[in-house]
């Protein structure tokens, strides 16, 4: 049965690349790029809900871990000519100018880059609980944010990072996205995870259990600043173009709004609302241009569309308080039983 | 042999003195009660010995080593588990997931260990996994193992609570009124429970109780709160006949001229 289901899972991700691949040959590349936002937020929402959702932290430093993984890739991976073209200001510190890695290489040490802020942060930061860990976060991301404006000679300052090569394409965001689904639902699942769920659950208990809170929240914050760090790598490598103003508070909300939407502690509702919540947000970009409804013409209200997606948080937070998939997974155990007898029949759906 | 002693301990919280002077000793194996009308402090008394408060004066010791002072994952490692006075399971997770997460302390592997399923984690993880069910099974709850564990009624979730304090291989126990809530018939249980226990995993227990009939049946010795003050100390027959107790549970006669 373990072994059947195990098979069951690699078939599942063969016909997903299977997918990726017919979509790489048949899709424009709009439609490619909106593909491979989606599963760019699938690594984000992760990332979050590992440290809000799974552990409870009510952390929202999201953007600044972002920012540290997509400044660190870009830089590892630009070419000099194209370092020497950006930074016509003040020219880059100096072993920076003529190193570079490999892409993989670059993402990997984006990650552990922003996984060492997010322990940074986290020591401190995590002895708070609560609405004051949210300030503290958010005040961490925003100085981030302003410390990357200003030293011009690395980042390049307000100008950004333009030209960044873009090595990022559907086979990688797909695959760093299975390999961030398969980690971290192994990590939930393992005896680390259930201590996650112990403090989320009620952090007195699981001190007297001997789940040291400390030693936990700083290990689910620096694995979450790390998948977020190789998120915001990914995105930088896709965007082409990075500055700082990207990687505001917006950025944390949307991904906020996909583990609210997706549930707390729901990897399968995490990746379903990357893809509602990307793909929404493309299809309904109509909205902010301007419109002709009989003779009535609206011009265009740039934003509108958000608006369509806080009345869906607000609907979700009244009606589905624990969001799409509350805390369930979709496991195989739930599909057979869902389906009798035949589960090959749905086996290639892996959400 | 002593494992636990607590010297002259006193809590202080502002201009409260909550808990003054108290002592105590818990030789192994042996069943000590602590009782007093509410707000004697003695749940004060438990959190300072498992690390929830730091006793402002005293010196609390486990094993001859100085614990004054621990954190509580700190104390629970070396041996002193306790349950709730109100209940605190893990609400949301299954009743064998609340027993698998007590054994995560003695986890050896780390988390990448964990994460890759590498072999010393999955050795670890089997013999977690067999303690706990043999646990839930002594406890009686083996069927219940996939249920949510608020689902359960009261008297198992308190079976559930002490067979979560046992997954941590302690041999102090501390249980904060055990019996609270529990009709007649599950009293009784609860009882030949806890002596099971202490003989079967070898237990120092050490615990708060209300119910007299639960606290003069199994104590060896008994501990009487008032107002943070140690006012008796002795056997169960000692206490059921001593002034000072009947004073503070009753009330003292005045006499009217």
């Amino acid at each position: 049965m373990k072994q059947k289901k195990t098979l069951l899972t690699v078939i599942s991700i063969v016909v997903l690349f299977l997918g990726v691949y017919l979509a790489d040959q048949n899709l424009d590349s709009y439609k490619m790029r909106i593909l491979n936002l989606c599963a760019i937020y699938v690594v984000l929402g992760l990332s979050m809900n590992l440290i809000n959702g799974f552990t409870g932290l009510f952390s929202l430093g999201h953007a600044g871990f972002m920012a540290v993984g997509a400044y660190t890739t870009a830089i590892l991976t630009m070419p000099d000519v194209v370092k020497g073209q950006n930074f016509f200001m003040v020219p880059m510190m100096k072993p920076l100018d003529t190193m570079h890695v490999p892409f993989f290489l670059a993402l990997l040490i984006g990650g552990i880059f922003a996984g060492i802020v997010g322990y940074l942060i986290g020591a401190p930061a995590l002895r708070l609980r609560g609405d004051y860990l949210a300030i503290a976060t958010l005040g961490f991301a925003e100085i981030i944010r302003v410390v990357f404006t200003n030293i011009q000679s690395v980042t390049n300052g307000a100008l950004g990072l333009k030209g960044i090569p873009e090595s990022s394409n559907i086979w990688w965001t797909v695959g760093v996205a299975t390999v961030t689904v398969l980690f971290i639902g192994s990590l939930i699942n393992s005896s680390y995870g259930r201590a996650f769920k112990a403090i989320r659950e009620d952090e007195i208990a699981a001190e007297s259990m001997g789940i040291s809170l400390f030693k936990h929240k700083v290990l689910a914050f620096t694995i979450g600043a790390f998948f977020a760090g190789v998120g915001g790598g990914l995105l930088g490598s896709l965007m082409g173009t990075i500055d700082p103003l990207m990687f505001r508070f917006f950025l944390t909300f949307n991904i906020l709004l996909i583990i609210i939407l997706g549930g707390m502690g729901s990897i399968t509702g995490t990746i379903i609302s990357a893809f509602i919540i990307t793909i929404g947000g493309e299809a309904l970009r109509f909205l902010d241009e301007s419109m002709t409804i009989g003779n009535l013409v609206i011009p265009g209200i740039s934003g509108l569309r958000m608006v369509v997606f806080s009345a869906l948080l607000m609907i979700v937070v009244l009606f589905f308080n624990r969001g799409i998939m509350g805390t369930n997974e979709f496991t195989w155990d739930r599909l057979f039983a869902k389906f009798g007898k035949k589960p090959l029949a749905k086996g290639g759906s892996k959400q | 042999m002593n494992l636990l002693k607590v010297e002259n301990v006193s809590m202080i919280f502002g201009g409260l003195t909550a808990v003054k002077e108290f002592n105590l000793d818990l030789n192994q194996g042996e069943i000590v009660a602590l009782i007093g009308p509410n707000g004697a402090g003695k749940t004060t008394a438990f959190n300072m010995i498992t690390g929830v408060y730091r006793p402002t004066i005293g010196r609390i010791s486990y094993k001859g080593n100085d614990i004054t002072g621990q954190r509580p994952d700190q104390i629970t490692k070396q041996g002193i588990a306790r349950t709730f006075q109100n209940i605190r399971l893990f609400k949301d997770l299954t009743v064998l997931d609340n027993v698998l997460i007590a054994n995560h302390l003695h986890l050896k592997s780390n988390f990448l260990e964990a994460t890759f399923k590498l072999p010393r984690y999955r050795r670890e993880e089997k013999r977690i996994l067999e303690k706990s069910l043999s646990l839930l099974e002594k406890v009686g709850l083996v069927d219940a193992q996939n249920e949510k564990s608020s689902s359960l009624p009261y008297g198992k979730q308190r079976r559930l609570e002490i067979a979560r304090a046992l997954a941590t291989n302690p041999e102090i126990l501390l249980l904060d009124e055990p019996a609270a809530g529990m009709n007649p018939k599950e009293t009784d249980d609860l009882t030949e429970f806890i002596r099971q226990i202490r003989d079967e995993f070898h237990l120092s227990i050490f615990m708060i109780e209300h119910h007299m009939q639960v606290v003069m049946g199994i104590s060896d010795r008994i501990c009487v709160f008032d107002h943070g003050v140690t006012i008796a100390e002795g056997n169960p027959y000692e206490i059921q006949n001593n002034q000072k107790v009947i004073e503070a549970y009753l009330g003292v006669a005045e006499d009217y001229a």
